[in-house]
């Protein structure tokens, strides 16, 4: 096992694949920073380039892309409130309003090393389970990915206990919205009321670009002034207080990295729930859930520690059976088939120095993109304090120009817009964003698998109690809805009668 | 010279005069860049053959143009093939098309393509299809799934009802004999061959390529192959099953180009995909992928739609709208 590892870690020593694993990182921090483009854009454009490379070398460039992508988008996240990739989503909820207080630099500093710390549990663990990857992959059907679901939904909702009603009416908004299309199980289209366009459901990314930054800019702008409230107390030099916060909040870190490592491994599931199950699970564990969303620091090392420790175990499912976890994994999964690898199990046995070398080169990649955050924290948090007037115009011509970046489609911008007006009028009356997100994101999954479990039993609904599996995420459903009751319960008991 | 001589005459001018810009226009095909749309999204099994071949085609065009591989994914190909059949037939515009797939979301209405309109340029490859089991499964031959089939429905895994292997599901085992019940709504082949494996039905049927690398694996098991003589060892086929019509239950890969393609650029194109597939780079590409790749001429391609469009026309009541 360990002459693998270093047989893979030598591979990519080389001077080669070193300087194209320093550009995939390049391409990949402005990439993830850019709303809309990401990194199925990013590997889609590079795939023609890769084809006179040596398959190691191809591997080292889309390693040093996919690595990187998540440091992009915490920043413009953070500074902007305009999530680069759709998983950074969650870091804008507290790390918008970070930036807000002047905080950017502590926002940015903790974001950049819960990344590389992320990234550096994600690979231990990927190490670790690849012999077992098969397997691991197996232990996930139906009515695992149900419950899995459902156990997001509740957690989301038990995260915004606080304003539970308005939390359910956005999430059912969601989950109504995530419906739109053409559905696989059913054969035909839903709500789509003739457009081509909708077939494919609610494209996520110039959604939530809409939800974040267009909602943002025109608030902003509503507001006047610049990001930063507070401009007399910026002091963007605060990078090395966030370094030292995410080393405060290891626990935090621990959680997030298990979390991005387990849902990663999951086929099918995205980056973009793992943030959001971290985030909620922090807020849920946390003794001041209150402060959340108000720019807790904990509410941006999570979902940053967890999706880059996604980042590896997602590259089980597409390794090992040829099952991409999302859209850049599957752009990746063309890029191992252009060049002779045949994702599957075969692919375990005889291309095993390049998956280790693929492994290294993420996360010397989300290493190395930390560092170039860290750098560059200064410049990119006086942008917090450029006037609104300035701010908004430039935002929301590079939201839309990156909402029609995402495939080309003038329908995205639309959909930016409509869910642009729309997050204004949740901020604006003070609904809950993180269950609308969740919500959209899950739907499809939780209604798919919820009929396929219902088909494989033939409508018998113990099937959702047969397996081991199913019964630790109903174990954790349970936990999670009685957690706040058991609080309670402690609390008053603590409490001076 | 009365209205009627010179509507004659300017009709006999009219195509002397344009011949020569035709020519022209011809000669400087392709001046500017070629979208190759896939009705699917990255990463997937037509994507893959797309982005293998396009390299190679740029190199066989008469001018040196980029061919751009776009992914128009939605409706189980649909949409991209209804934005191939709108486009403008001037040779900037192909696609990939999966034969019998789109004939099939064809047949159950909702497309705005007609596929017998098509501009066809050629045929890139076929694949037939098979039975697998997980390599645990107690069903060791179709035997076995004949007798299980006698006790109740058994469950197959397959994607959406728009897709061929759902359409070939049905009629493979309509034509075995095996009473079935589809579990639906995978992603993609490789997803309903795992959920075969992992136990969620009892059996998959799809693409032999994928079954092939599975069983290589170690992680599925091939009961029968539908091409007419096995390449399978110790696996049943179309002819020792008595159902020479299974191996009629193909996927094809055709190329196409919007209806009112001009021949001669309809020729150009066709000559660099047929130089393109035979290309060392995409051979070396097909044998270390497992990929079928075999060219066949744009009169073979019609030729497949319509032995394609006379067998699914036969097992139309699995084709119904969901």
């Amino acid at each position: 096992m360990l002459d693998l590892w270093l047989s893979g870690f030598l591979g990519l020593m080389q001077v080669r694949e070193l300087a194209f694993l320093g550009i995939g990182m390049a391409i990949g921090v402005v990439f993830g920073a850019i709303p809309g483009l990401g990194g199925a854009t990013a590997l889609a454009l590079l795939m023609p380039l890769t084809y006179g490379l040596e398959p190691f070398t191809a591997l080292a460039l889309s390693g040093g892309v996919m690595g990187a992508i998540p440091m992009g988008g915490s920043i413009t996240a953070i500074l902007l409130n305009a999530p680069g990739a759709a998983p950074n989503a969650a870091t804008c909820l507290d790390g918008y309003p970070l930036a807000q207080q002047g905080k950017a630099g502590l926002a940015i500093g903790a974001a950049a090393s819960a990344n590389s710390l992320g990234g550096i549990i994600g690979t231990i663990s990927v190490l670790a389970v690849l012999p077992v990857a098969k397997q691991l992959v197996l232990l996930f059907g139906p009515p695992e990915f149900f419950l899995m679901t459902i156990f997001a939904l509740v957690t989301v909702a038990s995260a915004s206990r606080r304003q539970l009603l308005r939390g359910l009416i956005t999430g059912g908004l969601g989950l109504m919205i995530s419906f739109i299309g053409y559905s696989d199980v059913i054969g035909g289209e839903r709500f789509t009321f003739g457009t081509d366009y909708l077939w494919d459901g609610i494209n996520i990314v110039p959604a939530l670009i809409g939800l974040f930054a267009v909602a943002e800019m025109i608030n902003l702008s509503a507001k006047g002034g610049t990001v930063s409230r507070a401009v007399g107390t910026v002091v963007v030099t605060r990078m090395w207080s966030g370094v030292l916060e995410t080393f405060k909040h290891l626990g935090t870190v621990l959680r997030g990295s298990l979390i991005g490592t387990l849902i990663g491994a999951i086929p099918g599931e995205s980056g973009t729930v793992a943030a959001f199950l971290s985030y909620s699970l922090t807020v849920q564990a946390s003794k001041d859930p209150g402060s959340f969303g108000k720019g807790n620091i904990e509410g941006v090392i999570a979902p940053e520690a967890a999706i880059n420790a996604k980042d590896g175990s997602a590259l089980i499912p597409t390794i090992a059976f040829g099952i991409p976890s999302g859209a850049e994994m599957a752009v990746f999964l063309g890029i191992l088939i252009l060049h002779g690898m045949q994702p599957g199990p075969l692919m375990l046995m005889n291309n095993q120095r390049e998956i280790y070398g693929l492994v290294w080169a993420l996360t010397a990649s989300c290493l190395l993109a930390s560092s170039v955050g860290l750098l560059f924290v200064r410049p990119l948090a006086l942008i917090t304090l450029i006037d609104a007037d300035i701010l908004a115009p430039l935002v929301l011509c590079v939201a839309f120009v990156g909402s029609f970046s995402v495939n080309g489609e003038i329908e995205n911008v639309i959909v930016t817009a409509v869910f642009g007006i729309l997050g204004y009028l949740m901020i604006r009356f003070d609904y809950p964003r993180l269950t609308v997100v969740i919500a959209l994101v899950l739907g499809n999954t939780t209604e798919r698998s919820f009929r396929q479990s219902m088909a494989m039993s033939d409508g018998d609904w113990s099937i959702f109690v047969h397996r081991g599996t199913s019964l630790v995420i109903i174990a954790s459903i349970a936990l999670t809805l009685a957690l706040p009751l058991l609080r309670v319960l402690v609390r008053r008991a603590r409490s001076p009668a | 010279m009365d209205r009627r001589d010179f509507l004659i005459g300017a009709g006999a001018i009219v195509p002397a005069l344009a011949a020569p810009r035709l020519a022209h226009a011809v000669d400087a095909f392709p001046e500017k860049d070629i979208t190759f749309i896939i009705p699917y999204s990255a990463g997937g099994g037509f994507d893959n053959y797309v982005r293998a071949i396009a390299p190679a085609m740029e190199k066989y065009l008469p001018h040196k143009v980029n061919v751009i591989p776009t992914n128009v994914a939605a409706g189980g190909g649909t949409r991209g093939t209804n934005q191939l059949y709108r486009a403008k037939p001037d040779g900037f515009t192909i696609a990939i098309f999966n034969i019998p797939g789109m004939f099939v979301l064809q047949e159950r209405g909702g497309a705005e393509y007609d596929l017998a309109k098509v501009t066809w340029l050629g045929s890139i490859g076929r694949d037939h299809y098979g039975i697998g089991v997980g390599a645990s499964s107690p069903l060791k031959s179709v035997a076995d799934l004949k007798a299980l089939s006698a006790t109740r429905p058994v469950k197959f895994t397959t994607t959406g009802p728009e897709a061929t292997a759902y359409a070939a599901t049905l009629i493979a085992t309509d034509l075995l004999g095996i009473k079935s019940q589809l579990i639906g709504g995978y992603k993609g082949s490789n997803d309903y061959v795992v959920a075969a494996i992992r136990g969620d039905g009892d059996a998959v049927i799809t693409a032999l390529p994928l079954l092939r690398r599975m069983q290589a694996g170690g992680e599925l098991r091939i009961l029968a192959d539908f091409e007419p003589h096995s390449t399978v060892p110790g696996a049943a086929d179309a002819a020792s099953l008595g159902q020479p019509e299974l191996a009629e239950i193909v996927l094809e890969r055709l190329i196409g180009a919007p209806p009112g393609l001009p021949p001669d650029i309809a020729a150009v194109l066709s000559d660099a995909l047929a130089k393109a597939v035979a290309d060392p780079a995409t051979v070396a590409w097909g044998k270390a992928s497992d990929s079928e790749l075999a060219w066949a001429p744009p009169e073979r391609a019609a030729r497949i739609l319509a032995e394609q469009a006379a067998f699914f026309q036969k097992w139309k009541k699995y084709l119904a709208p969901g």
